[in-house]
């Protein structure tokens, strides 16, 4: 049966059309697919359906309920739950308190018992508090508990953001690219979440995502948007192979045999560009990196792999001067320039592309590009770098914030290609961008090869890294674990699928014990029902005679509700 | 109709008045991030110091373009010094802060400044304005007179809202101000010298806003209170202009000028104009939002 | 139970500590509460929901004009007075939340500021409100009573020192409870991110007027007392620099936390009196006089060093001073502390 029915909704931004019509029906227990190139509209639509935007035409209907006019806060009541691309956790307060807001905002309990701190407040607070542990439990992130939650690494957070959305005890949960930013085994532990919630919560869900492995993986059916237009929509092993998929999202799969596409053994000699010496770094209190070693020669393609939070992003920062090295040394064309000013570091010629682009939302394409000027020395003709991306050309004169992910990383390549630099450092180049301009952004990789440019790439996709470039390095617990000729890592599998590098300072639990889909029956009872103490005990007292957990008790019990 | 003019005329001089104490509040936040409530004060502290020069030093001989001079320049150069002064002792400590937080700082310079003037110059009324045109001289406009010095306001602000416009848009250094104002992390990784393109931006502000100054001592209640105060309906104006656009901003200068005259036409009343000025803002506030969410507009 | 016991104490403390000083101080002390109440105001509305507001002193001043018009117009008990103070600053509260289900951040700091100026320039001056405001010379209230018991305001200074430090203690601690219950984490969830609030389930709009009303409502239980303890009132103490002052001592003193209102209450009505008091005389044979100007003078510079330095305000600062110092303690101590 239809849960969610999308009828034609249409949004539009100024002159934009962000959703040009969209329908789209979800069936209970469904998990729906929502891929796309970036722009395309995706985002915009799960606005739609959780009531952050309102659509310009067209209905949404959920269940029963016309959603079309309703605020968010009473879809949130009906049962849907999201997550957020950009992570949009209360960061003051710990994760505890983020699992408890939702819990007790669909409650009955008021601004002024709760002052008084009346006995009744008082059990419910207990209660929401042991719901949170037990959630936290199941997704061991029990741990972070009284953490507050923007101290915590964005894997993490990814985490915890879906463990809020669960403890809403949704009926259709939202995720808007839950896989961003996750290593492959990371991606894979996911996937078995996701099957559990749906298995254990008769949750429905939507979800939105780049990862291919994903998406096929956990997905009954595919919507295909682009252009804000629904382009394709069936099954995924369909949409796998859709010529009209391919051609706007997916990209030709080149399966090119290994040691093809790089140019293997030409390893280039002199003195090297970029040299590391034992570089230490952190933030505040915390120690991220210690005794990082390593170095670039010109015109060498270095990737650096590992876990989330294993210091890869910290080590970039601290050799382009984003941030105060605490020892060792950086040496940059033949210059010490441990503690230079970020500045002087750029005009020496290495260009470092940050995570998030490190572009001006509120300055156009050209004028950003013409900010190049202060590197040169003069004045800059955007046009080369035009004619390398001329979709940039069209959108000349448009807010680089008002840009899709994939256009502005361009300007960042372009950027890089303008002021002919020596080095460029590029931090999660693909993140949350869509196949076909990964592909194109590796091609971009390649140019700088040829023109003589080093690259040191901080990558994801460690395939993809290691097809391009000439060496690389593994980081693991913020130092170099491993490096090698990306060629002889290439052949490592285990390196490749990730099991290597499950041991990463805060990587993320699931993936340190593998067990993260075992969710406990017991705890399954706290999760699914808010029961009082009366019924839990007669729940308790039907488990214990008939010899079996809790948990399957009340899963019993509620698929009879279901059938009702 | 005579008289409607006259109000006309008088509302564009104060719609004057408000752009070019607001045209500095767009100028200081496109190119700091920093939303200046202490704009009024930096100008009114400038504007003090020049009156200082003007009736307190100048030799009684002296010629009175002379001491004019002399009196603008003391206060502009005194601006620049008080602009680089807090960007140096102040906005470089705080420069990736929230916008909430720097504009709160903000608020403790408006207390000092606004006590420290008066401190100095007493709580006094200064009914001595600095002219720059001849105080008499007027213009025949449609048989209505108008005084010089109220153009000398209204072109003076059409013509910093198109000069500062087009230095930002088409200078490098204008455009380096935008990219450290959007972010200095971003723009120090892209060479821009970060310190000194805030040090000129905070400069650049300081010195419109004790021109503004200096060019309204003839039209308002010149004490340390009333040009503070004026920010308030500059900031109104730069509301207008959604704290980014030059010339909107002038224009929305210009709109809440007349708001507030042409009340006084029925009402004998100093707040009713106000009340008017501020119900018409927040409409066009939310008019401006009207997707109703306001989470969803950056 | 601990909180109930440490408001008792600190109740307990300071009801005692203005016996013995002259009226002048009696004065202060009273003010320092009113004060106090208007700082607790901002703690809940920025500390708690992140709204920002610059016309807390007008809130205020609506609940001292009510009150006055309340007693000096109507006769009214002064409960009946300080209950209709409260509820007519709650509606003027909610009636200002209501552009800010719409702006945020700096946007809503303007025309807060707006508010705050329409009041001080017109509402409370102009004679189009002499019905409310007394006019010119202000609403007396000599001869008010209170539970039937005549309060004649210079010689029961004591007693609306005491009433008021009562009520300030309760509110107090009923911001405490608040902070950590369900609805105060619901409000701190607005603070920190409104798009996932409203997605988890919050109704904002309920909210935020709610905040609003109960921020209003603070100041203006203060302000009510304010006749009680003047005698009268005028424009001048609750005009806009006063909103002012009140945003940047909430913020230097540290605006998430309750104690601190305390503190900034008694910082904002003791130190420019003594400073007025015992400003003036001669130092080294070099006569000074320290007037009211350096006390704003003060304030301004100490907001600003205390932004860039502390940013957790002076009451943050020294929370988190102690809980280091105690849990460093603990670790010596060979436990376990829990440093929430």
């Amino acid at each position: 049966m239809t849960m969610l029915r999308v009828r034609d909704a249409t949004v539009r931004f100024g002159g934009i059309v962000a959703l040009d019509g969209i329908s789209l029906d979800l069936n209970r227990g469904e998990i729906l697919g929502l891929i796309g190139p970036n722009g395309a509209g995706k985002t915009t639509l799960f606005n739609c359906i959780s009531g952050v935007i309102r659509p310009d035409h067209g209905s949404i209907l959920f269940e029963t309920n016309d959603l079309t006019y309703a605020p968010p806060h009473e879809r949130a009541r009906l049962g849907i739950a999201r997550t957020f691309q950009n992570l949009q956790l209360w960061g003051s307060m710990t994760v505890e308190e983020n699992l408890m807001v939702p819990m007790d905002a669909l409650g009955r309990r008021n601004t002024f018992s709760d002052a008084l701190y009346l006995p009744f407040s008082a059990y419910a607070e207990r209660a929401s508090s042991e719901r949170a542990r037990a959630i936290l439990h199941v997704l061991d992130l029990g741990r972070y508990a009284r953490t507050p939650a923007g101290d915590l690494p964005a894997g993490i957070q990814r985490r915890v953001e879906i463990a809020r959305a669960l403890a809403m005890r949704p009926r259709l949960l939202l995720l808007d690219e839950p896989a961003a930013g996750l290593d492959a085994q990371e991606t894979a532990h996911l996937a078995d979440l996701l099957h559990a919630v749906r298995e254990r919560f008769h949750v429905s869900m939507l979800l939105v995502d780049h990862d291919m492995s994903l998406v096929m993986r956990v997905c009954d059916f595919v919507y295909v948007l682009d252009f804000g237009k629904l382009l394709a929509h069936g099954r995924p092993a369909a949409i796998r192979d859709d010529p009209k998929v391919i051609a706007a999202y997916l990209g030709e799969e080149s399966k090119k045999p290994a040691g093809d596409v790089a140019t293997v053994a030409t390893p280039r000699e002199g003195p090297p560009l970029l040299e590391v010496d034992r570089l230490a770094a952190g933030y505040g209190g915390l120690e991220v990196i210690r005794d990082v070693t390593l170095s670039v020669r010109p015109g060498e393609v270095v990737a650096c792999i590992g876990a989330n939070g294993a210091g890869k992003t910290t080590t970039l920062r601290a050799i382009s001067g984003m941030i105060h090295a605490r020892g060792g040394k950086v040496t940059f064309a033949g210059k010490d320039v441990t503690g230079s000013s970020a500045e002087r570091i750029t005009k020496l010629g290495l260009v470092h592309i940050p995570e998030g682009r490190g572009l001006f939302p509120t300055i156009s394409v050209e004028d950003t590009l013409r900010l190049v000027s202060n590197t040169a020395g003069h004045e800059v003709d955007p046009a080369p770098a035009f004619d390398l991306f001329p979709k940039l050309r069209q959108r000349r004169r448009q807010l680089v914030g008002t840009l899709s992910g994939g256009e502005q990383q361009m300007v960042a390549l372009a950027r890089a290609i303008l002021s002919q630099p020596r080095l460029v450092m590029i931090d999660e180049m693909s993140q949350g961008l869509a196949p076909t301009v990964v592909r194109q952004l590796f091609d971009i990789v390649r140019v700088f090869r040829e023109q003589g440019i080093a690259v040191l790439l901080v990558e994801q996709f460690v395939e993809s890294a290691l097809d391009v470039a000439d060496r690389a390095y593994v980081f693991e617990h913020g130092t170099i674990a491993l490096s090698g000729p990306a060629v002889e890592l290439r052949n490592d599998r285990k390196l490749v699928t990730g099991s290597y590098l499950g041991t990463a300072v805060d990587a993320t639990a699931i993936a340190a014990n593998g067990n993260g889909h075992h969710i406990d029956p017991a705890l399954m009872e706290i999760l699914s029902v808010r029961v009082p103490a009366k019924v839990k005990r007669a729940l308790e007292e039907r488990a214990e005679n008939e010899g079996r957990p809790a948990g399957a008790v009340v899963v019993e019990l509620l698929g009879k509700v279901d059938d009702q | 109709m005579g008289a409607f003019a006259a109000y006309t005329i008088i509302g564009l001089g104060l719609g004057g008045i408000f752009s070019l104490a607001a045209l500095g509040i767009v100028l200081i936040y496109r190119t700091t991030g920093v939303l200046n409530f202490a704009h009024g004060a930096m100008g009114m502290f400038s504007t003090f110091v020049a009156w200082q020069v003007f009736y307190g030093w100048s030799h009684p001989f002296w010629p009175t373009w002379l001491s004019t001079l002399l009196a603008v320049l003391a206060g502009l150069i005194f601006a620049a010094i008080m602009g680089l002064t807090l960007e140096f002792a102040v906005f470089r400590w705080v420069r990736t802060r929230e916008p909430v937080v720097k504009a709160v700082i903000t608020i403790g310079v408006l207390l000092a400044l606004q006590s420290a003037a008066s401190l100095i110059w007493k709580n006094n009324q200064y009914h001595l304005p600095i002219y720059l045109a001849p105080q008499q001289a007027t213009f025949q406009l449609a048989g209505v007179p108008i005084g010089a010095n109220y153009i000398v306001i209204v072109v003076m602000a059409l013509g910093l809202a198109f000069g500062l416009g087009a230095f930002l848009r088409y200078t490098s250094f204008g455009r380096a101000m935008r990219a450290v104002s959007d972010s200095p992390t971003s723009a120090s990784l892209w060479g821009v010298p970060v310190n000194k393109v805030s040090a000129v931006s905070w400069m650049l502000g300081s010195l419109v806003a004790a021109l503004a100054g200096i060019l309204i001592t003839p039209f308002i209640n010149f004490d340390t209170t009333s040009l503070t105060l004026l920010i308030i309906d500059a900031l109104a104006a730069a509301l207008i202009g959604g704290l980014v656009s030059l010339p909107l901003t002038v224009l929305g200068g210009f709109v809440l000028g007349l708001l507030e005259t042409y009340p006084t036409i029925w009402i004998q009343s100093l707040g009713f104009p106000r009340l008017v000025a501020l119900l018409v803002i927040i409409a066009v506030l939310i008019v401006r939002n009207p997707r109703g969410f306001a989470v969803v507009a950056k | 139970m601990f909180r109930v016991l440490a408001a008792l104490v600190a109740f307990t403390v300071l009801a005692r500590i203005p016996v013995g000083f002259d009226v002048g101080f009696k004065f202060d002390a009273a003010l320092a509460v009113i004060w106090a109440f208007g700082l607790l105001s901002l703690v809940l509305l920025t500390g708690y929901v992140g709204q920002i507001s610059l016309c807390q002193a007008t809130f205020a001043g609506v609940g001292a004009y009510t009150a006055g018009l309340m007693v000096a117009g109507f006769h009214a008990d002064y409960l009946v007075a300080v209950v209709a103070g409260v509820a007519a600053a709650f509606v003027l509260g909610v009636i200002v939340g209501i552009p800010a289900l719409r702006l945020r951040g700096i946007t809503l700091a303007i025309v807060t500021l707006g508010i705050a100026l329409v009041f001080d320039r017109y509402v409370f001056q102009d004679h189009a409100f002499e019905w409310f405001t007394g006019g010119t010379a202000g609403w007396r209230v000599d001869q008010a009573t209170m539970f039937g018991l005549q309060m004649d305001s210079s010689k029961h200074l004591m007693a609306a020192y005491i009433v008021l430090l009562a009520l300030f203690c309760v509110v107090a601690l009923l911001m405490v409870n608040l902070h950590d219950s369900g609805a105060g984490r619901r409000l701190r969830a607005i603070r920190d991110s409104e798009l996932a609030a409203a997605t988890m389930g919050v109704n904002l709009t309920r909210y935020k007027l709610l905040a609003f009303g109960m921020s209003a409502a603070i100041a203006g239980l203060g302000g009510s007392f304010y006749p009680l303890v003047a005698g009268s009132v005028s424009p001048q103490p609750f005009w806009l620099f006063t909103s002012l002052q009140f945003a940047a001592i909430a913020v230097l003193m540290g605006v998430r936390y309750v104690p601190a209102a305390a503190l900034g209450g008694v910082f904002m009505a003791v130190v420019p009196d003594v400073l007025t008091r015992f400003g003036h005389g001669t130092f080294m044979g070099r006569a000074y006089d320290i007037s009211y100007d350096w006390f704003q003078i003060a304030v301004g510079v100490l907001l600003i060093v205390q932004l860039i330095a502390l940013p957790d305000g002076v009451w943050g600062d020294l929370r988190a001073r102690a809980l280091h110092a105690w849990s460093a303690a603990g670790a010596l101590g060979g436990r376990k502390v829990k440093v929430a």
